[in-house]
């Protein structure tokens, strides 16, 4: 993997105000707004609302970073750009690997902003190996996100791509119980939303403070990512043998 | 692979070599059994209508598309390892710009992929976009993003460029500036290959013009080849008391034309034609050879025998 290639793109990335606002400002502004509503209180099983809100919105953020990302792919194939990119020594394998680490690297800043500031002024207080559960937990967890991204890349037109992009963060924030609190939801919407991927992401940080599933939350995750995987394997297989 | 044979002894040296190239869309044969050698140094000018097969050509040549039948060999590799070797370097027909990102960074990426990011500067002063290095691509006028995908051409300052339609959106001056830039590069004996719909532009910058047509070559040769092999030469020439029948006769001629005592002779050969007519007739005089341009070289050669569906 050529590393200033990837350096350049982040900053391509990061420097993006869209990307900002909806990735990694978004998310900050509402924990901070739910932090004042629910931020002194605590669910029925013990997990403090603010180490809650604090993990949904990291991962949130992450996870709208890492989709967006991979699915830029569809941006770059409209722009023609990636013909031009097939004119560089990088083979196809290696640019979607690379949209892969850069979907992953781009999910950092939300996570770090939402934990500092939970930590700071959201009274979240947890030890050493809670926090590496919060942050660098939460961003592992990431990983089917980031390939998702790329699966969905490889198909999406230019258009489709960013109403796509909005309307998977939409549906996985909501039906993940990011927005609103799976312990608070009837049974029936309780298994709607643990069909998600995104309710095991937030599953996997909350392991940290007692109210979540870590092992069904990895083992969810990983089909996930598999799976993924694979349909962006097949698909660029397919492109290849068009061409 | 239908050929399996070695190329022969100058392709082995060539810079392009291309051996029974077959391309197909459906029922569509883009490129239908094309054979070229192309020297190294050589400046050659892809013509021929919409449709022709040029496009399709270039991207093989590239190894972008893989052909049906038949190979394609840049210095000796294949296209994608002459790619990775950097030894080939394109100018693509359409896009390949993102908006979002400056000049300097779309250059900065491809230069980076090349391992050439020490030469950024060199590249965007060489292809005259260090003005507007700074600004993001989408604020670009068409010329101006046409000198970018130069640039990109120029990252591994490859030994082959290919050039797909390089000057469309550019205004004259512009062009004018283009075509400057692309002789000083090739003045160290590189080699060019443009696919043009412009026959000026092949006319002033080709040593040699292939037209394609249907995906087939229907002539390959230089200019000045082209142009006679097409339409040869007319010779106007005054003539006092000289027969039609007595001018055809000579040899060279094939038609004539007489009005008064001037002779209009369409000739293949003028220069036998000539010799002929004043060793023939001293009283020969206000002799007039004119060319036919290539556009006319160009439609007689293009021009369809039967009108496509």
């Amino acid at each position: 993997m050529n590393v200033r290639y990837l350096l350049l793109e982040t900053k391509v990335v990061l420097r993006n105000s869209r990307f900002l606002v909806f990735t990694i400002g978004l998310p900050a502004v509402l924990f901070l707004i739910y932090l004042g509503l629910f931020g002194d209180q605590s669910f029925a099983d013990g997990t403090p609302a603010a180490a809650a809100l604090m993990v949904s919105m990291s991962g949130y953020g992450a996870m709208g970073a890492a989709l967006n990302t991979g699915m830029g792919i569809a941006l770059e194939r409209g722009y023609g750009w990636l013909r031009q990119l097939r004119l560089t020594p990088m083979s196809g394998w290696t640019y979607l690997i690379t949209k892969a680490v850069l979907a992953m690297l781009v999910g950092i800043p939300a996570i770090g902003l939402v934990s500092g500031l939970g930590a700071v002024v959201g009274g979240v207080h947890l030890d050493a190996r809670q926090w590496l559960t919060v942050t660098v937990g939460v961003w592992l967890a990431v990983l089917p996100f980031a390939l998702l991204g790329v699966a969905i890349g490889q198909y999406a037109t230019p258009d489709s791509a960013q109403t796509m992009g909005a309307a998977l963060m939409m549906v996985l924030g909501l039906a993940g119980g990011m927005w609103f609190p799976p312990e608070i939801v009837p049974a029936w919407m309780l298994h709607v939303m643990q069909a998600t991927p995104s309710y095991w992401l937030r599953a996997v940080g909350l392991s940290a403070v007692g109210g979540g599933d870590a092992a069904t939350g990895v083992a969810v995750l990983g089909a996930w990512a598999v799976a993924a995987a694979l349909v962006a394997t097949r698909r660029y297989r397919a492109d290849l043998a068009r061409a | 692979m239908t050929n399996t044979l070695a190329p022969p002894a100058v392709a082995r040296g060539a810079a392009v070599h291309i051996a029974g190239l077959v391309k197909h869309y459906g029922p569509v044969r883009a490129v239908d059994g094309v054979d070229l050698v192309i020297a190294p140094g050589e400046v050659v000018a892809l013509l021929g209508p919409n449709g022709a097969g040029k496009s399709t050509t270039v991207d093989l040549l590239l190894g972008l598309i893989t052909p049906d039948a038949g190979q394609v060999t840049i210095f000796g590799r294949t296209p994608r390892e002459a790619v990775v070797a950097g030894a080939v370097g394109a100018m693509l027909q359409s896009g390949a710009l993102r908006d979002n990102l400056t000049v300097a960074e779309t250059v900065g990426e491809i230069a980076a992929l090349h391992h050439r990011s020490g030469r950024l500067a060199e590249i965007l002063a060489k292809a005259d976009v260090a003005d507007f290095a700074r600004q993001k691509c989408s604020k670009l006028s068409g010329g101006q993003k046409q000198r970018v995908r130069f640039a990109l051409a120029l990252v591994s300052e490859p030994d082959l460029l290919l050039l797909d339609e390089p000057t469309v959106g550019m205004d004259v001056e512009v062009r004018r500036r283009f075509w400057a830039s692309m002789r000083d590069y090739t003045v160290g004996g590189r080699t060019v290959i443009f696919a043009t719909h412009y026959l000026d532009e092949a006319q002033e910058f080709a040593d040699r013009v292939v037209f394609l047509r249907h995906g087939k070559v229907v002539a390959d040769g230089g200019i000045a080849e082209i142009r006679a092999a097409a339409s040869g030469r007319t010779v106007g020439v005054t003539v006092p008391g000289v027969t039609a029948a007595e001018l055809a006769a000579l040899p060279g001629v094939d038609t004539v034309d007489v009005r008064e005592d001037r002779a209009s002779l369409r000739c293949h050969d003028s220069d036998a034609a000539l010799r002929a007519i004043f060793d023939r007739y001293r009283q020969a005089h206000d002799v007039e050879v004119t060319a036919a341009g290539l556009e006319e070289a160009f439609l007689t050669l293009t021009a369809d025998e039967e009108p496509r569906p």
